[in-house]
């Protein structure tokens, strides 16, 4: 049944950005054991339970749970659910946008087989990740010298891989249902988004407990695997979903009209097709859209803008300040003594007071994530982009130079960048007057203003890749790869006294080191910021005008 | 010296590791010729194209159009050309008036009754997105977008693929017209066909060199015509091989074909003496068969 040459060539177009995902991912394993290994792990006992519920930690903390907790349960588990969601998007969504599916489907076999082996492809491939890391989760404690004893290693992979492979099934039906890969991919990684914070904040407020089983997020760690072992009533959970996800993908995939390789209607289109609307759409969508470089790159991503600064703006923003004034009572009494080292790995902050509670929440892991999936979306599709869809050089031979093309794409990703920061600042500014949090909104504007340059260096880095390279890819997962290790690196080094200092070596410091929430903007750190995205930005302009231009996508 | 030299490369060579994509090319188009840059699949003409554009850097040697080098002035150049790539692609979201209009700004306006009058001349639909034209629709927003700036030098890697018959005769008068008001045309091609009918110099790369460069007039004075004879019985091949000028000769039965480009009424003569001549008839031979003819050498060695 299984084709095996669809098979093997997603496999080999695919095993890659797997590999590098899951050898990423073992490294900062090993360095988060390292670096909890030397550090006073007191404090864990005095943990209040609820906290240790949301951040995957055993009662009975001790420094291997936390390893596994911190790197497996969530961005081990976040990645490898991307990494099949993206495969998952790509399967047969993926030869539709290229417009080889029906060269594909020129040879005598089914569109049921077709779509089997390339989902076959992306359990395989989650399979091997999720393996690969179950095995670095049984050696390194063996390096380290860390008991394990108790702890189910092989559970918390297992569970990885079905969380993984719940979101790689789910974007598949949604690919094979639209044949739109950007449709399957965006809905997908919403649906993650939201499954990941439902699941992580519904079990700390009080009488919603319950509500977390709402997400799917929760049957991966809801049960504590790696204490309790394999939750089968859990993995029954999504393996209903899978199953569900399955039939459904087979059925749309079998019954829809294949698309060639057509554009999506989208909005304005319809809108433009209007009599009523036409002439106001004619101009956002035609003449505008078409009147510089960098109002053409910035209306190919705002369906990802609008989504990602309505997701900061609402959810990230305005909800967050009522819900604290909900639960900080609660809060105060749980948090004596809480470690600090744990709440790095979510951007510090005193979660007892509201600045540190959106710290905690908002600023230190999603603000920066949402601004650079919009800067990083630009810089990549800015210069590789072009270059990948063949396009660079009817566009170079107009009458500007390769620096004009960087620098007006540059405009673009500085744009993408202010819009995010501008919805996080507005969003946390309405949600702290409606929970009469009595934030300051200057520290609050310092804050978004530092987040958003931390967005525009990694912008810079993903444009100076394409630059260098003419590869969205490694663009893309150059830059994230990068920014993971950063990230990481910055939230655990300041623990440890002998490396404390090389913090200073993240970007992601001169982001939350100085507490601008508190304690207003860091001029300084501002300033390096802008001459790191600056430097990064030359560096773009100084490859790209040196390099041969690909010949083919 | 330069003012009747459209583009020039000197020694012009490009490496990909061990690969010779081009290898010393010099050329000269004229101002004002159209110029037929023939070449099998992979003989390096869509390098020699992006190496003038500056997509890509040469190994060895330069290149330059009106004048100014080819990386030096390279922006400045592109005031002046007009340029449709091979395999041509375009942001399948903009519709073909968006996409006149993006270009059209970047080139800091355009003459839009021109933009009109070519998407007359070529049928071309304009309100669709690009993303939704058959692949000869969307060569037709290429060519236009080529055109519309009046351009001095019109560079053209396959510019008619996909193109029907139709259009293609509409796109070569278009090409004529602007070599009259002063343009030059740079036009690689695959297909002789295309070239002979309205090239004034073709030049022949393979494997990345220039095997042959000729006016097509005098390729045409070389006089090789096509010739079938009819006879009225089976004939011998043997007899017709040792003429002087005949060559590449096929015989079916009664009937006798091969390229010739000797003295007629010898050949008629010594025809005439062997066999019974029912029919004849002669035509003047395409391009294809006269490169047969003068290249094949070059073709074997190369």
């Amino acid at each position: 049944m299984t084709l095996t040459n669809v098979f093997t060539k997603t496999t080999r177009d695919r095993w890659k950005g797997e590999a590098i995902g899951a050898v990423t991912l073992a490294l900062l394993f090993l360095f988060a054991m390292a670096v909890y290994r030397d550090i006073d792990l007191s404090v864990y006992t005095s943990l209040p339970e609820v906290y240790r519920t949301l951040v995957s930690i055993p009662a009975d903390a001790d420094l291997a749970s936390l390893s596994y907790g911190a790197i497996f349960g969530s961005y081990g588990a976040l990645t490898m659910a991307g990494m099949a969601l993206a495969m998952g998007s790509a399967s047969v969504a993926g030869e539709e946008r290229r417009g080889t599916i029906g060269l594909l489907l020129d040879n005598p076999k089914s569109r049921t087989s077709i779509l089997i082996s390339k989902t076959a492809a992306m359990v395989f491939l989650t399979g091997l990740g999720t393996l690969f890391l179950w095995g670095v989760g049984l050696i390194a404690p063996e390096i380290l010298n860390v008991s394990i004893a108790g702890m189910h290693v092989g559970a918390l992979a297992f569970h990885m891989f079905m969380i993984a492979i719940f979101f790689g099934f789910l974007a598949m039906a949604i690919g094979a249902w639209t044949g739109s890969p950007g449709v399957s991919a965006g809905v997908t990684a919403g649906v993650l988004f939201i499954s990941f914070v439902g699941a992580g904040l519904f079990p700390i407020i009080e009488g919603y407990e319950t509500v977390a089983k709402a997400f799917p997020w929760y049957y991966f760690n809801g049960s504590q695997p790696v204490n309790n072992g394999i939750a089968w009533g859990h993995i029954g959970v999504l393996l209903l979903g899978i199953v569900a996800f399955a039939a459904i993908g087979l059925i749309g995939f079998n019954r829809r009209d294949l698309r060639d390789q057509t554009s999506g209607v989208t909005l304005v289109d319809r809108l433009r097709a209007n009599p009523m609307t036409e002439q106001f759409a004619d101009r956002l969508a035609g003449s505008a859209r078409v009147s510089h470089i960098w109002t053409k790159t910035a209306s190919e991503h705002q369906g990802l803008l609008l989504v990602t600064a309505a997701i900061m703006f609402l959810m990230m923003g305005v909800m967050m300040g009522p819900m604290f004034a909900l639960i900080d009572d609660a809060l105060a009494g749980m948090l004596e003594g809480f470690p600090e080292v744990l709440l790095a790995l979510f951007g510090g902050g005193d979660m007892t007071t509201p600045e540190g509670w959106y710290q905690l929440e908002t600023f230190g892991m999603m603000a920066p994530i949402s601004v650079m999936v919009a800067t990083v979306a630009i810089g990549t599709a800015a210069l590789a982009g072009e270059e990948d869809h063949r396009t660079m050089g009817l566009l170079l031979a107009n009458r500007i130079s390769r620096t004009t093309v960087v620098l007006q794409n540059v405009i673009a990703m500085v744009v993408y960048g202010f819009v995010v920061g501008v919805a996080i600042f507005a969003g946390v500014a309405i949600g702290s007057l409606l929970g009469g949090l009595g934030m300051s909104v200057g520290n609050i504007a310092a804050t978004s203003l530092l987040v958003t340059l931390v967005g525009l260096v990694f912008g810079g880095l993903a444009l100076a890749l394409g630059a260098a390279t003419g590869k969205p890819r490694v663009a893309i997962y150059g830059t994230v790869g990068v920014a993971l290790v950063l990230y990481i690196l910055n939230a655990f080094l300041p623990f440890n006294d002998t490396f404390a200092g090389y913090a200073r070596w993240s970007p992601f410091y001169y982001y939350l080191s100085s507490d601008p929430l508190i304690n207003g903007m860091n001029w300084g750190h501002g300033a390096v910021l802008t001459v790191l995205a600056a430097g990064l930005i030359a560096l773009a302009v100084l490859v790209f005008n040196r390099r041969d231009l690909r010949q083919t996508g | 010296m330069t003012d009747h030299i459209a583009i020039q490369t000197v020694g012009l060579s490009k490496d990909y590791g061990d690969v010779h994509a081009l290898v010393e090319l010099d050329l000269e188009i004229h101002t004002g010729e159209i110029f037929g840059f023939l070449g099998p699949n992979g003989a390096g003409k869509t390098t020699m194209i992006r190496t003038i554009l500056d997509e890509i850097r040469p190994t060895a040697g330069s290149a330059s159009i009106l004048g100014m080098d080819s990386h030096e002035k390279s922006v400045e150049i592109r005031n002046f050309i007009g340029y449709v790539p091979g395999d041509l692609a375009m942001y399948p979201n903009l519709t073909g008036r968006d996409t006149i209009t993006y270009f059209a700004n970047l080139r800091g306006g355009v003459d839009w009754a021109y933009v009109d009058e070519l998407a007359d001349r070529l049928d071309a639909d304009m309100a669709k997105k690009v993303g939704d034209l058959s692949s000869g629709n969307r060569q037709k927003i290429g060519l236009i977008q080529a055109f519309m700036n009046r351009p001095e030098v019109l560079i053209m890697d396959e510019p008619s693929s996909g193109l029907d018959p139709l259009v293609q005769r509409e796109f070569q008068s278009m090409l004529r017209e602007v070599t009259a008001n002063g343009s030059t045309v740079f036009l690689s091609s695959h297909t002789l066909s295309e070239v002979q009918r309205v090239a004034d110099r073709v030049g022949i790369i393979r494997h990345g060199k220039l095997i042959a460069l000729e006016s097509v007039a005098s390729l045409r004075s070389k006089g090789i015509r096509k010739v079938e004879l009819f006879f009225d019985e089976s004939v011998d091949g043997a007899v017709f091989d040792p003429l002087p000028g005949v060559s590449d000769v096929t015989v079916q039965n009664h009937h006798v074909t091969f390229s010739f480009s000797g003295q007629m009424e010898r050949l008629i003569k010594v025809v005439t003496d062997t066999y019974t001549l029912v029919d004849i008839s002669t035509q003047e031979a395409d391009l294809e068969e006269i490169f047969l003819t003068y290249y094949r050498d070059e073709d074997v060695t190369a």
